[in-house]
């Protein structure tokens, strides 16, 4: 292509871009905007990541079988938590239980807790009941409920998994420093939460 | 002369109708529409997923009992049906139950998986009953209602066998409990919603 044609060519593209009307390809209601709903609920709070990602953290800490164990019972329950929520069952405190589950099991990594499994399956499983009765209270109206059910497990899901990968360092004695390290973190985050700072 | 007859065909091809690659065999459309309905709907998708997951957690051995069950269950939906007012709640609650059994216990109480597949089947064939119409149409509806319910089944089963045969990291065993334990939430979570006002499922 010689300069000359190049440059048309670039000043035909410039018109184009510059002429272009906004995409608006999501009407803001149905699965797609459902999925959205759902899949960035529980990233958009930073109580909440903090909280997912420790369960990773923290089920990797424990080790086999754990490592399967928490994740698989976290959205179990947190699914009750957000029945209670949706039926209009009252749960006490919600803000404060979640805020406690960053603390808690933040402590839990940087203190290298490893408790009988069906103790942390208890903790992991209280706190699960506060997460899923946020997410169930705060449905929108508008939303596909299918699609925001699906996106907000998917993305729930999705944080453990980010928890275990990080949480594999664990094998190295610099990696259970970082660990051990992100759990304090994730602890300081839950008392900004707990104490209004965050 | 090679002209002219290369003209000849001319007509011919212009007054060619419109090609009909697939001729519509009378009451095909309502098979494919009966064969994809076992999985049209969020209720009916979650029975058959977590039942794909329940069945691929058996041996084969054991398996071809949940399937045989789960057929039985069409058969039995499709001809008995429709029975129940509001079909969506127990779907719900049964893709619970069979992600729940998937999740925790996996390849185990043969007895409860049975019966899971036998009521799923029995669900998902009355939820497949076609509206009124001409018995031929409805017939041949609820024909593809059988056919995709247990061929979807059969081949959830086996795409779960195949991986689990294939690949044989002691990861791949987890992935599908927590796959079901995400269902199951999901089912949960549908059931109640369900259950206090009706919502844009």
């Amino acid at each position: 292509m010689t300069l000359r044609a190049t440059i048309v060519f670039i000043a035909i593209a410039l018109v184009f871009v510059g002429m272009h009307s906004p995409a608006v390809a999501h009407s803001g209601n149905g699965y797609g905007a459902g999925f959205i709903g759902g899949f960035t609920h529980p990233i958009l709070g930073w109580d909440h990541v903090a909280a997912m990602v420790a369960v990773g953290l923290w089920g990797t800490f424990l080790g086999t079988p754990a490592i399967w164990i928490l994740p698989v019972v976290f959205p179990l329950v947190m699914a009750l938590g957000a029945v209670a929520g949706i039926v209009g069952i009252p749960v006490l405190a919600v803000e404060t239980g979640i805020a406690l589950s960053a603390v808690v099991l933040g402590m839990m990594i940087v203190f290298a807790v490893k408790p009988p499994l069906w103790l942390a399956a208890v903790i992991v499983g209280v706190f699960a009941i506060f997460h899923g009765y946020a997410h169930g209270t705060e449905l929108p109206a508008t939303a596909s409920a299918f699609a925001y059910a699906l996106g907000f497990v998917v993305s729930t899901g999705l944080l453990h998994l980010l928890g275990i990968a990080f949480g594999i360092l664990v094998k190295w004695p610099a990696g259970r420093i970082a660990v051990r390290g992100a759990g304090g973190l994730i602890s300081l985050v839950g008392i900004a939460f707990l104490t209004g700072l965050g | 002369m090679t002209a002219l007859r290369q003209l000849a065909w001319f007509p011919v091809v212009i007054a060619a109708s419109p090609a009909c690659a697939h001729s519509p065999v009378p009451g095909l459309e309502g098979f494919y529409t009966g064969m994809l309905h076992p999985f049209s709907t969020p209720s009916q998708l979650l029975v058959m997923v977590g039942l794909g997951l329940l069945v691929g957690a058996f041996a084969v051995k054991s398996a071809r009992w949940l399937l045989c069950g789960f057929l039985v269950g069409t058969f039995a939906g499709l001809l008995m049906g429709p029975l129940i007012p509001d079909i969506d709640p127990i779907m719900f609650a049964l893709a619970f139950a069979a992600c729940c059994l998937v999740a925790l216990i996996p390849g185990r109480l043969m007895l409860i998986a049975i019966a899971l597949a036998i009521t799923g089947g029995y669900l998902i064939g009355e939820a497949s009953i076609p509206d009124e119409g001409p018995t031929r149409d409805r017939l041949f509806t609820m024909s593809g209602s059988i056919v995709g319910a247990n061929v979807g089944l059969l081949y959830l089963f086996s795409i779960v066998d195949f991986v689990r045969s294939r690949c044989v990291w002691p990861w791949v065993g987890v992935a599908f409990r927590v796959i079901a334990a995400w269902l199951g939430a999901i089912s949960l979570m549908m059931l109640a919603l369900g259950s206090v006002e009706p919502t844009t499922l």
